[in-house]
């Protein structure tokens, strides 16, 4: 069998990193709101209203998630969604992170 | 600090006496919670620095507006309307949605000074250290919980 030849011009394969991959638009981020003994109950409920636009059902029932069990996942987002709550919810000083849904 | 009444969208309460000088001390801590306090993620990949400075910077610029708008609320002699028992305070929704950021810093990062007492021995021990801490986060939690009580409760008939 002969050898395979190796074509002149190669394809680009370098990650622009400027741009979004696809891999980044889709919704496979998770932001995650933390527990911790300081944030009141009815304010960390109030900045999920505030952040989500949720009704107070919805944002007391992650509010309980956060306190009885350690955490909630509030969101699934792409990368720059994610980004975008975390910020808000910090500027709220609440403990939340994101991270990638394995 | 307690919500008298709402007048065209806006929030009227009544402050007893002292009252409003302990605001304004509480609100003139700001800030309180160290800068880059808090990560952007704990997963591997998201946590890197770009994404962290992002981050920083939105915590900073916001940091920087709510000083501004702290700085000019209490340089405002007009906004108090002083009573026979103490005074009366008019702030509109946007008001109370800084304010409330406000105290919560002033609240978790005094809480964070004064060493971070975790549910487990939620009691703190005083010291000549940490007593100011205590003092401010719970000043600020105090005024914290008066705004969310006005937001969720129908005004009250006088």
């Amino acid at each position: 069998m002969a050898n395979t030849v190796t074509p002149a011009v190669m394809p680009d394969i370098e990650r622009d990193e400027k741009s979004n991959s696809k891999s980044e638009k889709e919704p496979g981020y998770l932001v995650v709101c933390w527990n911790d003994p300081v944030n009141l109950m009815e304010y960390v409920t109030h900045v999920f209203r505030s952040v989500f636009g949720w009704q107070k059902p919805k944002a007391e029932f992650h509010m309980l998630q956060v306190h009885n069990q350690g955490k909630s996942v509030l969101v699934r987002e792409s990368l720059e969604k994610a980004e975008h709550y975390v910020h808000q919810l910090q500027k709220y000083s609440l403990h939340a992170t994101m991270e990638r849904d394995e | 600090m307690r919500l008298l009444r709402t007048e065209n969208g806006n929030y009227v309460f009544r402050l007893g006496a002292g009252e409003k000088e302990l605001l304004a001390v509480v609100l003139s801590l700001y800030p309180v919670i160290p800068p880059a306090h808090q990560p952007i993620s704990n997963s591997t990949g998201i946590a890197n620095k770009a994404n962290q400075r992002l981050l920083d910077e939105a915590l900073a610029e916001q940091r920087s507006e709510n000083k501004k708008l702290v700085s000019s609320f209490l340089a405002d002699t007009q906004r108090f309307h002083e009573t026979e028992t103490g005074a009366r305070l008019t702030i509109t929704p946007a008001e109370v949605e800084w304010m409330l950021q406000v105290l919560n810093d002033v609240h978790v990062g005094s809480w964070i000074l004064s060493g971070s007492p975790g549910e487990d021995s939620p009691r703190v021990i005083p010291t000549d250290k940490n007593a100011r801490h205590i003092g401010a986060m719970e000043l600020a939690r105090w005024f914290q919980h008066d705004l969310l009580v006005a937001l969720n409760r129908p005004p009250e008939v006088k």
